[in-house]
């Protein structure tokens, strides 16, 4: 009897360790959904002991869609994004934030080919269905194989694969972050929904500039080294006071990494080299050369004081 | 008095009122062996294996066994070494013993201290297992908005992840 329990849980831990056909269905059907409808609704995003309540507008067309975010609780912000551009507005402080993106490819999405390189780093599998905000659900799980990012859990409707919740996941299974909408109406939204608000246009505009760049050739050497992130994107753009901050982004298709690399000289507040975390979010900073190189990202801290530590400089010869 | 050596492991105890205890502990007794006891049990709730009981006497005990470098084995006649050999670990333990207190005594001392700030590091650090806790960067906002712009859009619906800021709460908030 002890036998065939040992053998059913192996049998169910293989089962486990599988990715399977219809929970990668799941994942391009979700995918595509994003793409491709137009919605309004309201959602709640909760992390640690705080949640807070945005709306979200999205107008899907043949121009890449538009979409706007506007967050109801605390600090009042709202975000605009078209297929290139992306406009943050900061009542409080009357100012626009605007990054364009640099090689007018658009901001970049998971190509459906890679669903498949997803399943070399998590593995993916169907879970139990459920009812959220009125929709019947089907979920799907992505569990990391390794240490170098979360898991996550995803919730969408059963219908049109509209994500109505997803979850960010540690090694401990310990809900890092949720999104969860309370409220969803699928089907064409009225332009003025994505529209921001007109006393914006005399706001004070902060233009990232960013511009495609190769930090080599200023002697940064910047390796991301771990499976599976590859890097998608590298420019030059103006942060906060810096001028010129180099700026690299890893992705492994779900989660990104970003290298900020931005000279000391000029910074005012002052440098605490270590490692801060909010959430999914590590940040890790240190000094290079004079310079502050600071790793962003929605992954576990050892990754991104992995790609901390790689950075290094070497003065062109 | 065992309610008195509590209070001076405790950092407790101010300027006369640690010399009853300190008398107490240096008589070897009941007040020494509640010393060793309390730290024990420090040590248990802080889950540190290095420092246990009778540290200091094991400490001692294995430094006998060494053998002594000043003493090259080819000269055992050297009847000034003997001296010498129960000489350095005698030393070494009271070295070690004098670091113990030294540990016991300071703590509060540190913790008066303004909160320690991470300094950037001068020397090429041993890759430490543990990186510095720190708060979040002042820009950690600013930081945010220009990751997610190049972050992929995938799964999440296209702005959401936009939402995690720090809401202006950076400076207050502890790493």
């Amino acid at each position: 009897m002890r036998a065939l329990a040992l053998l059913l849980a192996i049998g169910a831990g293989l089962a486990q360790a599988q990715t399977t056909p219809e929970a990668l269905a799941l994942l391009r059907k979700i995918h595509h959904a994003t793409q491709t409808l137009s919605y309004r609704g309201t959602f709640v995003y909760q992390q640690g002991d705080r949640s807070e309540t945005s709306r979200i507008a999205r107008i899907a067309d043949s121009a890449g869609g538009v979409e706007k975010l506007e967050v109801l609780d605390g600090v009042p912000r709202e975000i605009v994004r078209t297929r290139d551009t992306l406009r943050c507005y900061l009542p409080e402080s009357q100012t626009v934030k605007v990054e364009r993106n640099g090689d007018q490819r658009g901001f970049p999405a998971l190509l459906p080919e890679r669903f498949t390189d997803l399943a070399q780093h998590y593995v993916i599998t169907r879970g139990k269905g459920a009812r959220i905000a009125g929709f019947d659900c089907e979920s799907v799980m992505l569990a990391s194989r390794d240490e170098l990012r979360y898991s996550y859990k995803l919730w969408a409707d059963a219908a049109t694969g509209m994500l109505l919740k997803a979850r960010t996941l540690n090694e401990k299974g310990e809900i890092l972050e949720q999104f969860t909408f309370t409220q969803l109406a699928i089907g064409p939204v009225a332009r003025d929904k994505v529209m921001p608000r007109p006393a914006a246009r005399s706001w004070r505009v902060e233009e990232a500039g960013a511009a495609p760049a190769n930090l080599a050739d200023a002697g940064w050497s910047v390796n991301a080294d771990l499976p599976g992130f590859r890097k998608i994107g590298e420019v030059r753009r103006r942060l906060r006071e810096s001028q010129s901050v180099g700026q690299v982004v890893y992705s492994d298709g779900l989660a990104a990494v970003s290298v900020f690399i931005e000279p000391l000289a000029g910074h005012r507040e002052p440098v605490r080299p270590g490692l801060s975390n909010l959430g999914a979010i590590n940040i890790y900073t240190r000094e290079v050369a004079n310079h502050l190189v600071t790793v962003v990202g929605e992954t576990p801290a050892v990754s991104v004081r992995r790609i901390a530590d790689r950075v290094e400089f070497r003065r062109p010869q | 008095m065992k309610a008195k050596i509590s209070e001076l492991m405790d950092g407790e105890l101010a300027g006369q009122e640690v010399a009853s205890p300190l008398a107490a502990l240096r008589e070897d007794g009941e007040a020494r062996e509640a010393w060793r006891t309390y730290h024990l049990i420090s040590d248990a709730l802080r889950d540190t294996r290095m420092l246990s009981r009778d540290f200091a006497a094991r400490i001692a005990m294995r430094l006998a066994e060494e053998p002594t470098v000043l003493a090259p084995a080819a000269r055992p006649e050297a009847a000034g070494e003997r001296g010498r050999r129960f000489l350095v670990p005698a030393a070494a333990a009271a070295a070690a013993v004098a670091m113990v207190s030294w540990v016991a005594f300071t703590p509060q001392e540190t913790q008066r201290a303004p909160a320690p700030v991470a300094q950037a590091p001068r020397v090429k650090p041993a890759a430490p297992k543990e990186p510095a806790r720190v708060p979040l960067p002042v820009a950690t906002d600013d930081y945010l908005f220009a990751h997610q712009g190049y972050s992929p859009r995938n799964l999440l619906p296209g702005v959401a992840p936009y939402v995690r800021t720090v809401s202006g709460e950076t400076a207050a908030r502890k790493p």
